[in-house]
């Protein structure tokens, strides 16, 4: 029985989707998270109301003005310990379609360099006005300390190789728009491959709780250097509904797939002798249209960016028909939006 | 119920006209325990005196204890060098606090102690503090723990050293720990190992495991201690067929292969002891997840039944220590091992730290749990769950370390309740919890897990060498 199956059962109330035009303080949000830390702690009533809201601003960003008052006069800061643009522009263009007011600190270029600690940067910044803190960080569990300090919300934008809950949400309503089925559980039975960088990839821990959690049937696939401790995880996790499955088996992670999703891989990886050459691993790990065959006709690809074409997925797979990369990086604002939203709305 | 009354003298000042009365005694070097009084003169146990079943009517063994001063083979008093996180001073306070009156300093000061004269420093430091807890020290093995050439062994021999260690700083090769272990066991000492290949443990930050996946920490693992013990017990081996006087003592063993190793070690006859540390006895990885239950109640997934075990934030940085927290297995054969006396001794590491240390990311947070204060309410947690006994919790704290330091010399008398020798006590009370607040730790090492949790044990009184080391307020 998957969680979102148990939860059905325990008779979850019905969600109310807020209108997303008008202020979250306006209306009744049925979110109680004060922090987006993890996506562990999320029920999968959570869950649907994320998607739900995400539709509402889907709807706003296919208007002509694509921006909508309901955040005016909310500080959303973002402070970003890693380089990154994808995400860090996300955020920052979902809380402008908000009407938020937008602080941007790239840690390379504040006081971080001279020392500071994070505890006294977030005092900081919440001195200098942040209510909502958006943090990226090198290093796991970061965002909790932050947490501690701040007395606004903090929202996780990926943390060392722990979680990165935007992403797995973006990736679980991008998932869902292209694989319908039955309502609350639609991935039920689907089967999804996650390839490659598994042990350092924080987006494939988060996609593990919310895959499993929306029952679908989940590969992880990698060289096992790369793999290593996650199937005990898969092993823990099938008491609670979260089995999911590991394999070195490229074959066996692609065959009759649903959906593929591919990780970067770093260079670094061949100092520490986890993996022989990156030449190596895109011959046995690489997704090619010649593996993508494995899959089902229809199945589609995500890459949560940046891509190393060539090496762990082929230009013409990234850029094919199949790939909802794109349309990941569009969904990613619509869900940093509802997020932004719930959080300035969460009832306490 | 006996009550004890506070004891009006000034720390370091001799004790006398002390009686403490309907007491529950408690004495590992005869083997003994029941219900009984002392008497303590002028710095000397006068009487003890054992009360037989009628006497006895009403006394047990939760209330009032009375047993030989703790003996505690690895701290950290951080000073040289380190003195915002704790000094010689505020570290003998805390161990006395915490019931202890011998405690051995390692030697990864700022200069390390691979010199007399360092030694002579923390003794001087010792002195001017007035407290009459013994500050033992062990003599790094090699100059300035680098690992290149052996240390002034027999200078810091002459000087008192109880043996040597590169704690924290393993002895890579293994020609210098072979060479090592011959030089000290001429000299009559031991050499204590911190098992740990640091080529398996670089960037490390919690138990190789279930729990460090899924929190995205790297990975410890347990093989890069059992590999060190393993070699470090092959190479005892090959030294006492020509040196037999050599030993070795495994510091804070924390998997249940390495116990394995020294239990078939010791099968063989090999002169190797161990000790294991309250933290992993008592606790798991499932604390990092922000579970809060003793290893013995744990199921070892703090995610199971809907997270429900998870009551604090994850990543708390007091849990970063080294070796790490392991899973609940590992607790248990740490148990296991004190049970059936593979493990010698139970010793805090105390690792005191600023707050500026601890108060950072978990990846980034200095290794060390402030352990001094809260070893006695770890152990009696053992006992009142029924996993240990008492007299043995005690035993591992006093017997079980003199006996690895070898054989009594002035600086560290034979623990034991006896009659005419100077009082080396101490009296804590089974049925008075105190709650671990920062404000009720003497050390300046505020960096324990336990904070805000209810210890049983408080104690009342620690007398070292005749003198007071610690008196509870009124």
């Amino acid at each position: 029985m998957t969680v979102a199956d148990r939860e059905r059962e325990d008779g979850a109330a019905p969600i109310a989707v807020p209108i997303v035009d008008s202020p979250p303080d306006e209306q009744p949000v049925a979110w109680r998270h004060r922090h987006l830390l993890d996506v562990d702690v999320l029920s999968w009533a959570d869950i649907e109301l994320v998607m739900r809201t995400t539709d509402a601003m889907r709807e706003v960003l296919a208007r002509p003005i694509a921006k909508v008052p309901a955040l005016r006069g909310r500080n959303v800061t973002i402070l970003f310990y890693e380089a990154s643009t994808r995400t860090r522009v996300s955020f920052e263009v979902a809380a402008k379609n908000l009407s938020a007011d937008v602080v941007n600190i790239a840690a390379a270029t504040s006081s971080v360099t001279k020392g500071e600690s994070l505890v006294d940067t977030v005092r900081t910044v919440e001195a200098l006005g942040a209510q909502t803190l958006v943090i990226r960080h090198a290093t796991s569990g970061a965002p909790y300390l932050a947490a501690d300090t701040f007395s606004g919300s903090v929202i996780n934008g990926g943390d060392g190789w722990h979680a990165h809950p935007t992403q797995a949400l973006l990736d679980l309503y991008t998932l869902r728009s292209r694989l319908p089925g039955e309502p609350g559980a639609s991935l039920a039975g689907r089967k999804i491959a996650i390839l490659g960088d598994v042990l350092h990839s924080r987006v494939a821990r988060s996609n593990i709780w919310t895959l499993t959690a929306a029952g679908a049937e989940l590969w992880l696939c990698g060289p096992a250097t790369l793999l290593r401790g996650f199937d005990a995880w898969g092993v823990r996790g099938a008491a609670e509904g979260r089995r999911f499955h590991v394999t070195t088996s490229i074959a066996d992670a692609l065959r009759d797939a649903d959906a593929v999703m591919a990780l970067r891989i770093q260079k670094e990886r061949m100092a520490s002798g986890l993996l022989p050459s990156l030449r190596e691993y895109a011959a046995r790990y690489g997704l090619t249209r010649e593996r993508l065959a494995l899959a089902r006709p229809h199945a589609v690809v995500l890459h949560p960016g940046p891509m190393n074409e060539g090496v762990e997925i082929a230009p013409d797979v990234a850029a094919g028909t199949q790939s909802l990369i794109e349309e990941q990086v569009r969904n990613g604002v619509a869900v940093r939006m509802a997020l932004l939203y719930l959080l300035a709305g969460r009832q306490s | 119920m006996s009550a004890v009354a506070p004891v009006r003298v000034e720390i370091g000042a001799v004790v006398t006209d002390l009686e403490i009365s309907r007491a529950w005694l408690v004495d590992p070097a005869s083997g003994r325990e029941g219900p009984g009084e002392i008497v303590v003169d002028d710095g000397v146990l006068e009487a003890v005196t054992w009360l037989d079943a009628r006497e006895a009517e009403g006394v047990d063994e939760r209330g009032v204890v009375v047993a030989p001063g703790f003996v505690d083979l690895h701290v950290h008093l951080r000073e040289p060098g380190n003195e915002d996180a704790e000094t010689v001073a505020s570290g003998l306070a805390a161990a006395a606090h915490g019931g202890f009156t011998t405690v051995c300093a390692m030697p990864n000061t700022t200069p390390v102690l691979d010199d007399p004269a360092v030694f002579e420093r923390i003794r001087a430091a010792a002195a001017a503090s007035g407290s009459p807890v013994r500050a033992l020290a062990w003599g790094a093995i090699t100059a300035g723990r680098a690992g290149k050439t052996l240390a002034a062994l027999g200078e810091l021999a002459d000087a008192g050293v109880a043996g040597f260690s590169d704690d924290g700083a393993p002895v890579a090769s293994g020609a210098m720990l072979r060479n090592a272990l011959a030089y000290a066991g001429s000299l009559g000492l031991p050499i204590v190992d911190h098992a740990e290949d640091p080529a398996l443990t670089a960037g490390a930050e919690a138990n190789d495991g279930y729990v460090a996946t899924v929190l995205g920490l790297r990975g410890w693992p347990s093989a890069a201690e059992e590999s060190i013990v393993a070699r470090d017990l092959a190479l005892l081996a090959d030294v006492v067929r020509d040196a037999p006087a050599a030993r070795l003592h495994l510091t804070h063993l924390s998997t249940a292969s390495s116990l394995d190793l020294v239990r078939r070690a010791k099968a063989a006859g090999l002169p190797v002891t161990c000790d294991v540390t309250p933290h992993h006895l008592a606790l798991s990885e499932e604390w990092l997840a922000g579970a809060r239950r003793w290893a013995w109640e744990g199921s070892g997934d703090p995610w199971a039944d809907g997270s429900r075990a998870i009551v604090a934030s994850p990543y708390a940085t007091a849990l970063r220590v080294n070796p790490p927290l392991r899973a609940v297995a590992d607790a248990a054969a740490c148990r296991e091992a004190l049970l059936d006396g593979t493990a010698d001794a139970i010793a805090t590491d105390h690792a005191p730290h600023a707050s500026v240390d601890k108060d950072v990311e978990f990846g980034l947070a200095a290794n060390g749990i402030s352990g001094l204060e809260t070893a006695l309410g770890v152990v009696l947690a053992m006992v009142d769950a029924g996993l240990v006994p008492l007299s043995r919790g005690i035993e591992a704290l006093t017997t079980g370390p003199t006996r690895v330091l070898g054989v009594p010399r002035a600086d560290r008398p034979a623990p034991g309740l006896v009659e005419g020798a100077p009082a080396d006590l101490v009296v804590f009370d089974r049925s008075a919890a105190w709650r671990v607040d920062p404000d009720a730790l003497v050390s300046r090492g505020k960096n324990t897990p336990l904070l805000g949790r209810d210890l049983a044990g408080t104690v009342l009184l620690t007398v070292a060498g005749g003198r007071l080391a610690y008196g509870a307020p009124d």
